[in-house]
């Protein structure tokens, strides 16, 4: 934390954030697996992480929005543009 | 601002009309809203009591963006931020003649759904604070319901046709209740998703016993602290709640949540001016820094009662708009007023689809825009800093999109498919059963694809949103949200600022056995500011020496503590260590 402070009119000095930095970036990551093993424990079958085939699907998903964001920087900001214009149309479609 | 930055609309001076009361006598006035300055400011004139100028906003810019709408090539409204909710059925028929605020009950003017229900626990409290309108020492009655009539209410909340499905407990302080975990235990029992309380840490920060307490009400269904946090500094408690060195007090109560695993704690910090509010830097990393335990923050702009003249008013006063800039300015631009932030009523179409197509409980945030904001911060995956959400994607489209999706679908939710029930009977149903399965899971999968397409960074938050799309359940919001730092800030309506348009759509909202069976449900902004001294004269009891003598509120503990920790110490009353 950088050594940046003020004053307020009684002289109390207080912090004055230049960022905004994790202790570690991971933390956050391991306060949500550790909720997702809560709900697996407290709710035992009845939780979706404890099912195998929403599982296997959710972690294919990741694996192809992954795929999905380099595809985006590799298109160019125009041609997404187009892309995402036609695929709203495309999904909305019949509704 | 946001994508309005060369429209029109921003520099058209803003104006409307709403109703109002009068701070003096509380009899209903007109009033205006309207732009000086570069601000918005509110005046009425009550023909009694003379004129009233109030700010609501200290930047015209944010509340005219906050009060945009999207209109078709005919100049027809076809979305904006203020909205109506899914109110519903009105619990009276409102007979007085002034209408809103004062038939509360809910009358049929309410237009929002109650998405946080409210228990006053009791008006017994540890601490003494100057501006609090719950305290069994100023009012001199108790206010504390008996666990029927806090079963009542209960009850009365989770019946309705949309049923609240997060509860507050509040006060005084709820915790000095020594039922209070039957109390949890109770809430979880009557189908509350999220069991909270309103809390400065009392029963949590007690030395002795602190520690088992928490683990204790953990386990009887208590989900998460709205923790009063006003700092870092001794001295801004000192000036807040009149006690010294209650920072280790407040530290206790992180560490005792920590080693319990209650691990959902949200900061409340109360913001006035030149008091609290060079603490909110202060408050944003201390919550990053406890990240395993802190959820979220919610900034609360002081509100006023009693008779305040104007000048000093103006010197107390602090808008949402006041607490965006601050911090900006306190997290050195990290977290752009003109960037990071949107109404709560923002997402309500979006939320509608996913209630919809997971068949859960649906959570409005119909409120008003005047009333809060809110933003995630999450960490950004290349270089390890906090960052606005935003930044994880383009918030206008996914609207745009969850808009456009909800309007083409809503109709589905009002009439399912049937086409075969009427030619096969049962047979029939069950193919029709199945048609709509298929049909959910085509929207499902549409709707996903939709909102993701317009994401830009990867990793396991991600994967948690997706399944919030896909689920909409408890598990995969909470999990989300554990991953995640949630600001946001709640500006309470006193005499001086209240909007009657604001005040119909409230989603926060008190429950009160009444002495006839019945059960009161009452906005927030109205209970503080109208209801509560009539409402609580006829349920309040009487107070015992006991009672009024129970805590020592110039050091937050109870007498008899203080009595044997003073008996350990051979006689000497230690002070609270630094």
């Amino acid at each position: 934390m950088p050594e940046e402070y003020v004053e307020d009119r009684d002289g109390m000095k207080i912090r004055k954030l230049a960022e905004l930095r994790t202790v570690t970036d991971k933390t956050y990551e391991e306060a949500m697996i550790r909720r997702v093993d809560e709900f697996k424990e407290q709710k035992k079958d009845k939780s979706q992480f404890n099912d195998v085939i929403q599982n296997t699907f959710f972690k294919a998903f990741s694996t192809a929005f992954d795929l999905k964001i380099q595809v985006d920087k590799a298109l160019g900001e125009d041609n997404l543009k187009k892309l995402h214009k036609a695929l709203d149309e495309f999904l909305l479609l019949g509704l | 601002m946001y994508h309005l930055d060369d429209d029109e609309y921003l520099n058209t001076p803003y104006y409307r009309k709403t109703g109002s009361v009068c701070p003096e006598c509380l009899e209903p006035i007109g009033a205006e809203v309207y732009e000086e300055n570069d601000e918005i400011w509110m005046r009425k004139t009550c023909e009694e009591h003379g004129q009233f100028k109030d700010k609501i906003s200290s930047s015209a810019k944010y509340y005219k963006w906050t009060h945009w709408a999207v209109k078709d090539k005919g100049g027809n409204v076809i979305w904006k931020f203020d909205k109506d909710g899914e109110s519903n059925p009105p619990d009276c028929v409102g007979e007085d003649p002034r209408g809103c605020p004062y038939n509360c009950g809910l009358c049929p003017e309410h237009l929002s759904t109650c998405s946080l229900a409210l228990i006053d626990l009791t008006n017994r409290c540890n601490f003494n604070c100057n501006f609090c309108y719950a305290n069994v020492q100023k009012s001199g009655y108790l206010v504390e319901p008996s666990l029927e009539e806090i079963d009542r209410i209960m009850k009365h909340f989770r019946s309705k046709p949309i049923p609240a499905i997060a509860i507050m407990f509040t006060g005084g302080e709820p915790t000095v209740r020594k039922d209070f975990p039957e109390i949890c235990k109770m809430a979880k029992d009557n189908g509350f998703k999220e069991v909270i309380v309103a809390t400065n840490g009392y029963g949590m920060s007690r030395k002795k016993g602190g520690f088992e307490w928490t683990k204790r009400v953990k386990e009887a269904g208590l989900d998460t602290l709205y923790f009063q946090f006003d700092g870092i500094n001794d001295i801004t408690y000192e000036k807040t709640r009149g006690i010294k060195n209650l920072m280790a007090y407040k530290q206790r109560v992180i560490d005792n949540c920590r080693k319990a695993g209650l691990d959902s704690i949200v900061l409340v910090a109360t913001i006035a001016k030149g008091v609290t509010d060079i603490e909110v830097g202060n408050i944003i990393q201390y919550a990053i820094d406890n990240v395993d335990v802190v959820r979220g923050i919610t900034f609360q702009p002081v509100s006023l009662c009693g008779r305040i003249a104007y000048e000093e008013r103006q010197d107390l006063r602090i808008t949402n708009a006041d607490i965006l800039k601050i911090i900006e300015e306190q997290t050195g631009g990290k977290i752009g007023m003109e960037n990071a932030w949107y109404p709560l009523s923002t997402i309500v179409e979006f939320g509608r689809v996913i209630a919809y197509l997971a068949d859960v409980e649906p959570i409005e945030f119909t409120c008003h825009p005047d009333c809060g904001f809110a933003s995630y911060m999450v960490v950004d995956p290349d270089s390890g800093e906090m960052m606005p959400i935003m930044e994880y994607f383009d918030p206008l489209k996914v609207i745009d999109f969850a808009n456009r999706f909800w309007a083409k679908i809503k109709h589905k939710e009002k009439k399912q498919l049937r086409i075969f029930e009427d030619l096969l009977g049962d047979f029939g149903k069950t193919l029709d059963n199945g048609l709509n399965f298929l049909d959910k899971t085509q929207l499902r999968a549409r709707f996903l694809l939709g909102v993701l397409q317009y994401m830009k960074k990867p990793g396991k938050l991600m994967e948690m949103f997706s399944r919030l799309l896909m689920r909409g359940d408890w598990e995969s919001v909470s999990s989300f949200s554990y991953g995640a730092l949630l600001l946001s800030s709640m500006h309470f309506q006193d005499a001086y600022n209240m909007d009657i348009e604001r005040t119909k759509r409230c989603i926060v909202h008190f429950g009160v056995a009444m002495p006839d069976g019945s059960v009161k449900e009452i906005s927030f902004c109205t209970m503080n500011t109208i209801h509560r001294p009539i409402i609580e004269k006829q349920i309040a009891k009487q107070i015992t020496p006991k009672i009024k003598n129970e805590f020592d509120t110039t050091t937050g503990q109870a007498v008899e503590e203080i009595e044997q920790e003073i008996a350990r110490n051979g006689g000497i009353k230690k002070e609270e260590e630094e």
